[in-house]
Formats: structure tokens, sequence, C-alpha cells
């Protein structure tokens, strides 16, 4: 296992549209055993493949506080909605940066397991938010999009500066 | 995502808060709604929370609901019910809890944005600090009427001060206090000292009840599932009111017993450890028979088990007469408030004289089946005397060979023909006990 590089905002990769999984083989199998480790350690409770450089339909969630209930989504797609929440909400893509993001309550979704047999998964809450949040990236979207723009300017200059510091 | 999102204290209120929305204003039950709830909630001290959240929620509603809307202009319009709910829930875990209030206002205030109502944060953060600056003078208002200073609403009020006009105020205490934990050892596969000793060498707070034979009381309650013993059949949980019944119906081996309302079948599986008995378990709900059938088969003990209204026998009883019938009746649940504090809130008034209705029913349809010489136990958790000691009147007036048989005084306080255990004492819930016998 490795830890794999987590691409930062404004990255234009994270604009990448990711592609089916088609091929579920070892290669496959490493790279989700690689994204639990890096999502682990960041520490996160989502990982899209998107934000590890790989533009494939995959992510991995696990919110439990045990970290004992990982979750992987292949080609996930939403096929029921209903409800709205509002959660704060943070990425490993946007570190240090948290906002309000309004997202459906429940969730039905039908994806595949890293082996490529078909599941389906209900989720509501956290879960719910969660799954909605990784499904974004695989879309090239990132959760500071629902922000105004001014917000996101903010955003962009607090992570320039963040970096300024760290450099 | 990152893993701060949302800070686990506001997210586990906001679920609370939606349990509890369910609860108080769908009509759901208590156990269900955490049910639901707990499924997600997998670290054992957050199901703790969320479980002692809910029940003192609902057990203090009436009260902090009363503390709300006193603090508000107008109420909060019904989309924000799980708002009212939280609200309401962070001034139980205040009051009731002794949880630290700066950790609460702030869980909540950010549960609130979790609720999806993020233009309520303000409204709740001023509520909650109001509380705090006056909630001295606000308590004092409370405690001058029963129903805000004991939560329980105006009816359950009147009706126990009519029927206990001596002991009202102490069953209204007692209901509003959480109720030990009681074990029921299973004689057919261990013994109630071995018990003990098992308990105890896990690090499990018990003793012996003083006058029941099978009894254990837990000093705290904890998920009974991973005490020991339990996969394999030593034990039940059962409150030592409900443990006197399989004394008091007096049963011997080879007898034929009904027991005509039998889910979720702990007081069936009592008989059964206690002597060997051809049992028949009848319940009206085929969807509680599962659960009934499961705990039969993890304590090793069988019974006939049937899906059947005891008040029609024609269509499931065969023909052969009983030696003994129970008939724990479905009732209004007063005597058992402290364990299931949302019947202070889905009960009706109303409701009373219908239980009354069933419960003789029930019995006029089953006296029929009792042999000549057997006996009937009639049993209710309520307190209320229209569902016991008149039912029982009324049972006894209109059947010539009917004759109630005087129980022991250690049962509780007499009434009409039966004895009424009070709630709380003896450390058990509130109970009624009335014996027949039929002529020869």
């Amino acid at each position: 296992m490795a830890l794999m590089k987590i691409v930062e905002f404004p990255d234009p990769r994270l604009r990448t549209v990711a592609q089916p999984v088609t091929v579920f083989d070892a290669e496959l199998a490493k790279l989700v055993a690689d994204m639990f480790e890096t999502m682990y350690e960041a520490p996160g409770i989502g990982l899209a493949a998107t934000q590890v450089d790989v533009h494939r339909q995959l992510l991995v969630v696990d919110v439990s506080e045990d970290k004992n209930q990982p979750l992987v989504l292949v080609n996930p797609r939403v096929v029921e909605r209903s409800g709205t929440q509002v959660c704060q909400e943070g990425c490993l893509s946007v570190p240090g940066i948290f906002a309000d993001v309004e997202r459906a309550e429940r969730i039905r979704v039908e994806a595949q397991d890293a082996k490529g047999a078909a599941q389906v998964i209900e989720a509501d809450g956290l879960l719910a938010v969660c799954i909605q949040h990784e499904m974004d990236h695989l879309a090239g979207k990132l959760f500071v999009d629902y922000l105004s723009p001014l917000k996101r300017e903010l955003v962009r200059k607090k992570l320039a500066k963040q970096r300024r510091n760290a450099a | 995502m990152s893993a701060t999102a949302a800070d686990p204290g506001a997210r586990l209120r906001a679920e609370a808060a939606r349990a509890l929305a369910r609860i108080v204003f769908d009509g759901v039950s208590l156990r269900s709604a955490f049910d639901a709830r707990a499924a997600r909630n997998a670290d054992p001290r957050d199901r703790a929370l969320l479980s002692a959240t809910l029940f003192e929620s609902t057990r203090w509603w009436l009260r902090f609901d009363a503390a709300l809307a006193g603090m508000l202009e107008r109420p909060l319009p019904s989309k924000a019910r799980e708002v009212r709910a939280l609200l309401v829930l962070a001034l139980v875990q205040v009051e009731v809890m002794a949880m630290p209030s700066y950790a609460v206002v702030a869980a909540c205030v950010d549960a609130v944005r979790l609720l999806g109502q993020p233009g309520l944060a303000g409204l709740a953060n001023a509520v909650l600090r109001r509380w705090l600056r006056e909630r001295e003078a606000r308590l004092a208002a409370l405690d001058a009427d029963t129903t805000t200073q004991a939560a329980h609403p105006r009816w359950i009020v009147d009706a126990l001060r009519a029927d206990w006009p001596e002991a009202w105020r102490g069953m209204i205490e007692a209901n509003n206090h959480a109720a030990a934990l009681t074990l029921r050892v299973n004689r057919r596969r261990s013994t109630r000292e071995a018990l003990l000793e098992r308990l105890v060498a896990d690090g499990v707070g018990a003793t012996a009840h003083g006058d029941l034979d099978d009894a254990i009381v837990l000093d705290a309650s904890t998920d009974v599932s991973r005490l020991p013993g339990f996969a394999e059949g030593h034990f039940s949980v059962q409150d030592g009111a409900a443990q006197r019944v399989a004394t008091l119906l007096g049963v011997a081996d080879g007898q034929r017993v009904l027991d005509a309302c039998a889910a979720p079948g702990g007081k069936t599986a009592h008989l059964l450890e206690r002597a060997s008995l051809e049992v028949v378990a009848l319940d009206a709900d085929a969807g509680r028979l599962p659960r009934l059938r499961e705990n039969l088969a993890r304590l090793g003990l069988s019974a006939q088990v049937r899906q059947g209204d005891a008040a029609a026998p024609a269509a499931w009883w065969d023909g052969r007469p009983f030696d003994r019938i129970l008939v724990d009746a479905p009732c209004s649940a007063t005597g058992i408030i402290r364990r299931q504090p949302d019947v202070k809130l889905h009960r009706r008034a109303s409701d009373i004289r219908v239980l009354a209705t069933t419960q003789r029913r029930l019995l006029d349809a089953l006296w029929p089946l009792l042999v000549p010489g057997g006996r009937m136990l009639y049993t209710t958790c309520s307190v209320l005397r229209t569902e016991n000691e008149a039912v029982v009147a009324g049972f006894a007036a209109a059947h010539a060979d009917a004759r109630t048989i005087a129980l022991p005084d250690g049962l509780g306080e007499a009434a009409g023909g039966g004895r009424q255990n009070l709630p709380g004492s003896g450390g058990m819930d509130g109970f009624f006990y009335a014996l027949v016998e039929k002529a020869h």
C-alpha cells in the first residue's frame, strides 16, 4: 500500500470529468487500498479518485467514528433523492476551509463494488452528504462551487496564503 | 471530504432531534425511533448518549416544550419541528442530564444548521442563552402546575389523582425516574448463583432480588446482548412485576396452558422454565411472532406459537380446554411510564374506555376454554381502575361460576378483586393482578 498525493484547489486537474471503470482487476484493488490508506491518513471520511489524479469513477468513504465501515463505490449513480439538509463541509483538496452546503437529505445510489458486483446504497445524514460530495469530484465539481463568487475568491486567497506560509 | 466537517456532538444532536420529532409529532414509538437511528451509530458511547437523550427528552417533553414556548414570541412553524425538538432536547440535556451548558449550546446551534435551518441558528442561540440567564425564574414558573412540573398530561394527572388519592404524587414521581434493568434467570439452563458469579466476574454490578426467586437486578443499564450467557439463553430481561406472573398462575407439570396475548414471549418463557407444560402462545399481531419464536429458541423452550385474536377462539382453538389461562391484556401501559415515557405523549384519555371494552371481551371469550376448577390470571401494566378492578368486577358479576381468589398482601395495594403494584414499589413496574377460579 502507498499514500497518494492529494491534488489541491485550484489545480485544474480537479475539473476533469472521470470515465467509467470497465476493468475490475488487481490494479483496481490496489488503487482502492491506496485510496483508503490516503483517506484515513489525511484524516478524511471520503475520497474520490479525481483527488488523487486518477480520472475514473471511483470513490471511497467511511463516516464511522471507529473507521470500520469502509465503502467503495464504483460507477455510482444517484437514482433517487429527497429532502434537503445543510452540512458544514470541508474537503481534503481544499484544506482548512469549511462552508455550509445544501444537499439532499436522503439518496439512493446504484453502484458497483471493487469486484464489479452491483450494489444499492440507501444513505441519509452525513453518509448521504459525503457520497454527494465525492460524486461531485467525479464530475469535476468542488464544494466551493456552491459558494458565492466573492466567497470563492476569498477561499482561493486564503489557500494561496496558507501555501506561501507553508513554503 | 475531510473528517472535521461536522462536529460529532452536533451531528448526534441533529440525529436525536430528528428521532424526537418522529416520536412527538408522528406518534412513532420511542423504541422504534431509537432503533431506526441506533443502527447508524456504531460507537457504543454515541448510542448510549442517543438513547439517554431520547428517553429523557420524551419523559420531560411537556415540561421543557412549555419552557420553550414561554421564550418564543410566536410558535415555530411546523416545518421547523425538528428545531423545536432540538431546543427542547438542549434544555433537557442542561437541566435533567446535567451536561455542561456551553457545550450543549454550541453543539445545538451547529445542529440547527445540520437540520437544514441555518436561518434559525441565531434564534436557537438567543433562546438557549436566554434560558441560562433566566432559568431559575422560569423553572419556578413551570413548577407552579403539576403538568409542567412533572411533565405529565392533564388527563393522566387527573386520572391518577381520582384513582389513587393517597398515592398519586408518588406515582408521578416514580414515572419520572428511569427503571433498573432486571434479569430473569432461565432455571433450565443456569442458576441465579451461577449467573451472578459470571456477571460479577465480568465487572457487571448485580444483586439478587429479595422477593423473587429468579430475578437479578443490575446496578446500571447496559446492552444485555453483550452480557455473558445471553446467547446461550441463560437469562432474559424482565421486570420483577412480570416475573410474579408465573408463580401466581400456579402451574404444575403436565398442564395445558394458554398465554393469550403472548408476544414477545417473556411470560410464556418463564412458565416453561418453571414447569413442563403444553403451552399455546397466542398473539393477534403476526408481526410480533418471529420475536416470540426467537426468544423461545434462544432459551431452549418450545410452545405452540399461533397467530389469532384471543377474543375470537373459534378461529384458532382446537377444542381442548386449558388448565390455566394467562390474559396479559393490551392496556394503557400507564404502569410502565418510567420505561416507556412516550405513553405520556401517545395515549389519550379516550383510549381507556376502548381498552376496557377489549379487556372485558377477552375475559368473556376465553372463560369457556378453561376446565372446571381451572384458573385464569388477568394482568395489565396499567394503574387505572377502569382497566383493572372494574373489568374484573364486571366479568365476575356476569359469570356465576367465576370466583376471584384473594392474592397475598405482598403483591401491592388491594384493588377490588385484585392487587395493584404501584410503579416503583419494590423497584418494580406498576402492574395489576387478578386471579379467577372456575367452579367445578
